[in-house]
């Protein structure tokens, strides 16, 4: 199904009415699940995750941990609900494109935690995902790192993720194409885009993924926009994590 | 699980040391591929590229099949790798590896999802016919950059492949033997090819360096690969259309130095774009032996 896009120049707002530097709406919350060491629910326009952190503990086997035991061994595991695409696809946990989003997200987080302090051992991150709209890689990311702060891990400093496109196809050498913040799926289905994920509030980028094709001179415009669009992600993440500090606070003193 | 054998501590800090002078073990400047070598077998897609040590051999074939009932007008392309255990010990038969997941995403999304085969051109009869491409993979021997090597490989086979020579009347397709007819190349569109860089940072050069803290490697060997501490893999092609990027996870590197990367990865490409065209042109004057008036001569060579 191509996505009218043409309409775009005439007012510059997207399909959903959004400019191209604002973000869906981004709600999360800490702490939904009580049995589980660190929890989260994040929600990205109509992206919807869950995660759950498990550990550190102590690891099953050390013959499977990657860094030989001097460190602690990060382990993801997505799920994809049945109901959460627009299709009902049955995804097998062989599907390659889910292990390598497992992958990403354990490679990066093995880098952004001390998992020196955590010797012989295992933190597991377990993701599910409700709903699907756009910027999936990017919604497993941010919740992960929400659940990793709840289970009290430390660590350098926030990953945010967030998504970034161009308005023009690959093929148009037009100049006036804008970039785009946060994409939705029925953006992603028709423009070049890419996830970002940056440490904090430096532009240090963590998570790079591009799937599509695009001309190498509308990439410096996209990876800026998408590295703004992280510090804002930051910025809303880090209010969720205050506002529950604060919560907590309070409950002690009473 | 076997793993494999990590470098010593001695040989990381004598890496870590000799990097931190910008010095390779095996003498290379830092964005220097090793020496490559391309080589085209009797049949037609088959390509054996050796980078270094590392060696991948790739087939193409072609087959006729019915096509998916959701693109009933487009043919089929699959690319396929094989890591068997003759590669390197830690690779179990029969248990793809996060090495072999992420090479076959990283072939799938640099030559397949962005279309550097026309799969519409593969159409015999729209919903009942096409062909079938399918591109093996095979690592021979692992010494480093599997990916770069894999695209190279594919890429080069794909451009050297020649399927039959088909015509259609009605519902009927006929496929002509080499003999009938001389075999056509596939339509290609465009020729991306992988380029991967390695990241290296306090965690192995130490902190406070003279110099800045992080390296940056094209063309990793194996060791070099197992010490780094992060990647990126750019899909580009001559042209200077990224296909594909591919930074999953690992050492986070800053934005600029991330696009520098790319604009390096074009220049890379296109040199290896030409050695590829280079290498195809010698194959066809080997296999060209003085065009058809040669072959249609009656008279015999003779011994003199």
């Amino acid at each position: 199904m191509p996505l009218d896009t043409s309409t775009y120049s005439l007012a510059l707002l997207r399909l959903d009415g959004r400019r191209w530097n604002e973000l869906r709406r981004l709600t999360a919350q800490i702490s939904t699940q009580a049995a589980a060491d660190g929890s989260s629910y994040l929600e990205m326009g109509n992206t919807k995750v869950i995660c759950t952190v498990t550990g550190p503990l102590e690891a099953k086997s050390t013959s499977g941990n990657r860094s030989g035991g001097d460190r602690a061994d990060v382990q993801v595991s997505i799920r994809i609900a049945g109901f959460s695409g627009v299709d009902r696809k049955r995804r097998g946990r062989g599907d390659k494109r889910t292990q390598e989003m497992q992958t990403t997200i354990a490679n990066a987080f093995s880098q952004s935690l001390f998992t020196h302090l955590y010797p012989h051992s295992t933190i597991t991150l377990s993701l599910h995902i409700l709903s699907q709209d756009g910027s999936l890689l990017a919604a497993l990311l941010n919740a992960s790192t929400l659940a990793l702060i709840d289970a009290g891990i430390p660590m350098r400093d926030y990953i945010c993720a967030c998504t970034a496109g161009s308005t023009s196809s690959y093929s148009s050498n037009d100049e006036k194409a804008d970039p785009l913040l946060d994409l939705n799926n029925m953006e992603e289905q028709e423009l070049p885009f890419l996830t970002v994920a940056t440490l904090g509030d430096t532009d240090d980028v963590s998570v790079l993924v591009m799937e599509t094709r695009v001309q190498i001179g509308r990439l410096e415009g996209m990876l800026a926009v998408g590295v703004d669009g992280c510090k804002q992600v930051r910025e809303i993440l880090d209010q969720v994590v205050r506002k529950r500090g604060t919560k907590i606070l309070e409950g002690s003193q009473l | 699980m076997p793993r494999e054998v990590e470098p010593s501590l001695n040989e990381k800090q004598f890496f870590a040391k000799a990097l931190q002078e910008n010095i390779r073990l095996d003498g290379r400047a830092l964005d220097q591929f090793r020496a490559l070598e391309l080589d085209f077998g009797d049949e037609y897609g088959v390509a054996d590229v050796k980078l270094g040590k590392t060696r991948v051999h790739t087939h193409i074939t072609a087959e006729v099949t019915t096509p998916f009932p959701d693109r009933p007008f487009d043919g089929i392309f699959t690319i396929t790798t094989e890591l068997s255990p003759m590669t390197s010990p830690s690779i179990e038969l029969n248990r793809p590896s996060e090495t072999e997941t992420l090479l076959s995403r990283l072939l799938e999304k640099t030559i397949r999802r962005s279309g550097a085969l026309d799969t519409e051109s593969l159409c015999l009869i729209g919903g009942s016919k096409c062909w079938s491409i399918r591109a093996d993979v095979h690592v021979l021997s692992h010494d480093g950059n599997l990916v770069d090597a894999s695209s190279i490989a594919v890429i080069a086979a794909l451009q050297h492949f020649r399927k039959p020579d088909t015509s259609t009347e009605g519902e009927q397709v006929t496929v002509y033997t080499v003999r009938e007819r001389e075999p056509v190349p596939l339509s290609l569109l465009h020729f991306p090819l992988c380029v991967t860089f390695s990241f290296y940072g306090e965690g192995l050069l130490g902190k406070g360096g003279e110099e800045e803290g992080e390296a940056v490697l094209v063309d990793a060997n194996l060791m070099e690969e197992q010490l780094r501490e992060g990647s990126v893999t750019v899909g580009i092609n001559r042209h200077g259309e990224v296909c594909q990027i591919a930074k999953l996870g690992g050492l986070p590197v800053d934005a600029v130095a991330l696009l520098n990367c790319v604009k390096v990865a074009g220049v890379k490409v296109k040199e290896l774009s030409k050695f590829i065209a280079g290498r195809l042109e010698a194959d066809a004057k080997k296999r060209d032996k003085g065009g058809l008036m040669a072959e249609l001569r009656a008279d015999n060579d003779r011994v003199s």
